[in-house]
């Protein structure tokens, strides 16, 4: 995995239904190794030609989109109220900087002073409906002039390498997809295969939907991050799946149970090959492969994840050697499926 | 000098409580263009101006400390417990970017709870449950961090709106900084009595450094020049200023009435903007230490408004901090021996 590539797309804003800046630089990176259009919903149909056809349509996915926030309203402050964007913690939130609107307005989320909180306060962590964005605006008029209610909110944090092999960035999820995608189509590959790099997954699955339809596949193949717990917090079979055990194979998680066979063999696949490989120990999240799996009579569908800390934060870690055995995986897999 | 920039430079150069020698050596740094005689003293950055022995002796001081974190104990996969230097709203803390200063600065995330494990997404983390990631394993950790080790929020100053910055130590660089300007503005004149400059340590663990700080300098008049509560969406009124509208100057029953009634006066005279910020017994600054030192002193707290106090992202105006060097440099002119 390049990580030069990973950076530069996680570092471009893009919450669900404002994707438009990930597409361009997508589009920007595969427009000379496919042919390619973009669906009435805004999604990325890749259309890769290998050596040869395919036995096998198969549909390889990722989503473009990242969960942040919406501005709601614009307060007489000048602060601006907002809404989550997907599934956001609010404490994840409070006391961060954070970019407004497609100008990237420099904000901040804060709280009042620990100083002036009542003990019930101190104990109890603001929902979404009491947190506000301060871009420095003196009052609304001030505001007015460079937001406007709609404009998406985004975590400003710093894509960076640390510890032993470590990546931490907002957006991972799922950037990583996108990344490995991107990859596959700018090198030879032996079958035809189709590419989506869809929109709106964080908000219900829903770009992969009509994706899915249009491409009118036999199986799919769902390139994504997932949450591990393999923190102090959990223990057992709570933490999910740990980073450094390699990519997560999925059997069931909360939107799909994945095909049976195609399971088998990632996990013969990974054993021959010496590609680290997991599977999750809850049936706990869910991805794209909820809405393609019952796309039109059906989709022989699997998932190949990135473990990832702390996901839908700003600060989502994985490490770098899960990314290098989700993508050898993957491409294996691609192999496999358009010949089974 | 260029006031925003010497803000965010001495906001971005950290300086926990008990560990403020990075901070306290910038700033002596700055100090020393207008006094060659300052050093630093049991942690605090001490400078003398005018004419020593001379009274009134005026004592001038802002807090070099941030709150941040200490290292505890590393666990066996690598991961640290830490507990709080300083008041830490601990709402915030899930998944934020810390820099361990250990050997070398060390990249950190304070773990958060992933939804599986989440039932209540109100709960706040009690502090010995927060821990830190660093990507290692405990081994590799122990070569670059020892227990004792502080911990810095990873969130330097960015610019907003207007005049506004945000960063996470402006509380209280932005009170060094406003004393740095003072003494520019009025490094031409000539001081007939002894003002000394200090910037302390350990504020945010009960002014420690204030205590020893104000025993030696032995001063009769002592200014704590601090940041104090802006009004932000979710406060009153009635116990925050608003930014941008100048220096809040204390009043208060534990500060000298006469001083604070002096600062006011110099305000109006001068056309400066000002707010009174009256509060009813100490004041949760360093004046509370020098008020009793010795056989006492008359003190007096002048406030920058800032919003968002001790969290990472602390929101100034820096007009507010040029205000307060105005108000600062007007009064030390206006002193008569």
């Amino acid at each position: 995995m390049r990580t030069e590539l990973l950076e530069k797309l996680c570092q471009i804003n893009g919450t669900s239904g404002d994707e438009s800046r990930v597409r361009d630089f997508i589009i920007s990176q595969i427009a000379d190794y496919c042919e390619h259009k973009v669906d009435p919903l805004g999604s990325i149909i890749a259309y890769k030609k290998g050596a040869s056809s395919a036995k096998n349509k198969v549909m390889i996915s990722a989503h473009m989109d990242e969960v942040g926030m919406i501005v709601t309203s614009i307060k007489s402050d000048g602060t601006l109220t907002v809404s989550e964007v997907g599934g956001v913690d609010p404490r994840v939130v409070i006391g961060r900087q954070v970019s407004v609107g497609e100008s990237d307005i420099n904000g901040v989320i804060g709280a009042k002073a620990i100083h002036n909180l009542s003990a019930e306060e101190r104990k109890k962590a603001p929902k979404f409906s009491s947190l506000y964005v301060d871009i420095g605006a003196a009052d609304r008029e001030e505001a007015e002039k460079l937001v406007s209610l709609g404009d998406r909110v985004y975590f400003a944090s710093e894509f960076l390498t640390f510890g032993d092999g470590y990546i931490k960035g907002k957006a991972i999820d799922d950037r990583f997809g996108c990344a490995v995608m991107i990859e596959l189509i700018q090198s030879e590959l032996p079958y035809d295969c189709v590419f989506t790099f869809v929109v709106q997954e964080e908000v219900g699955l829903r770009g992969a939907r009509p994706a899915a339809y249009t491409v009118d596949p036999d199986f799919a193949l769902v390139i994504e991050a997932t949450t591990a717990a393999d923190i102090p917090l959990a223990s057992g079979e709570k933490r999910c799946c740990e980073l450094g055990k390699g990519a997560v194979v999925s059997h069931m998680d909360r939107s799909t149970i994945y095909d049976k066979e195609l399971y088998n063999i990632s996990r013969e696949i990974a054993n021959e090959q010496g590609i680290g490989w997991q599977t999750k120990t809850m049936v706990a999240g869910g991805n794209d492969s909820g809405a393609i799996h019952i796309s039109r009579g059906g989709v022989r569908t699997t998932a190949i994840s990135a473990p990832c800390r702390y996901l839908h934060s700003p600060s989502c870690v994985v490490k770098l050697s899960d990314l290098d055995d989700c993508e050898k995986l993957a491409k294996l897999m691609i192999e496999k499926m358009c010949t089974l | 000098m260029n006031l925003e920039q010497t803000i965010i430079q001495l906001a971005d150069t950290s300086g926990v409580s008990g560990d403020e020698t990075k901070a306290a050596e910038l700033a002596l740094e700055m100090l020393k263009e207008f006094t060659d005689d300052c050093y630093i003293r049991n942690g605090n950055v001490i400078g003398h101006l005018g004419k020593k022995g001379t009274k009134p002796h005026i004592m001038i001081d802002a807090h070099i400390d941030q709150i941040g974190f200490i290292v505890t104990y590393i666990t066996d996969d690598g991961f640290l417990k830490i507990s709080n230097c300083g008041g830490i709203d601990r709402r915030l803390l899930l998944a934020q970017q810390v820099t361990v200063l250990g050997k070398e600065p060390v990249t950190g995330i304070v773990c958060a709870i992933p939804p599986h494990l989440s039932t209540d997404e109100s709960k706040v983390p009690e502090m010995d449950e927060i821990c830190i990631d660093i990507g290692m394993t405990k081994e590799q950790a122990e070569k670059v961090i020892s227990y004792g080790d502080k911990i810095v929020f990873a969130t330097g100053c960015k610019k907003l709106q207007g005049d506004r910055i945000t960063g996470a130590a402006l509380d209280d660089r932005c009170g060094v900084a406003a004393i740095l300007r003072a003494l520019e503005i009025i490094k031409d004149n000539k001081l007939d009595y002894e003002l000394t400059v200090m910037f302390s340590t350990q504020e945010e663990l009960g002014e420690r450094g204030a205590k020893i700080g104000v025993f030696d300098i032995d001063p009769d008049i002592a200014l704590a020049v601090d940041v104090s509560f802006a009004l932000t969406s979710d406060d009153s009124e009635i116990k925050c200023g608003k930014m941008g509208k100048g220096c809040m100057i204390g009043f208060a029953p534990t500060l000298d009435k006469e001083l604070s009634q002096q600062f006011k006066a110099i305000a109006e005279k001068n056309s400066m903007p000002y707010q009174i910020e009256v509060m009813n017994g100490e004041t949760g600054t360093n004046a509370d230490r020098f008020s009793v030192n010795k056989s006492g002193v008359k003190a007096v707290t002048l406030s920058i408004p800032l919003k968002y106090m001790h969290t990472p992202v602390e929101v100034i105006s820096v007009s507010d901090v040029e205000n307060t060097a105005q108000l600062i440099a007007a009064y030390l002119q206006e002193v008569t021996v």
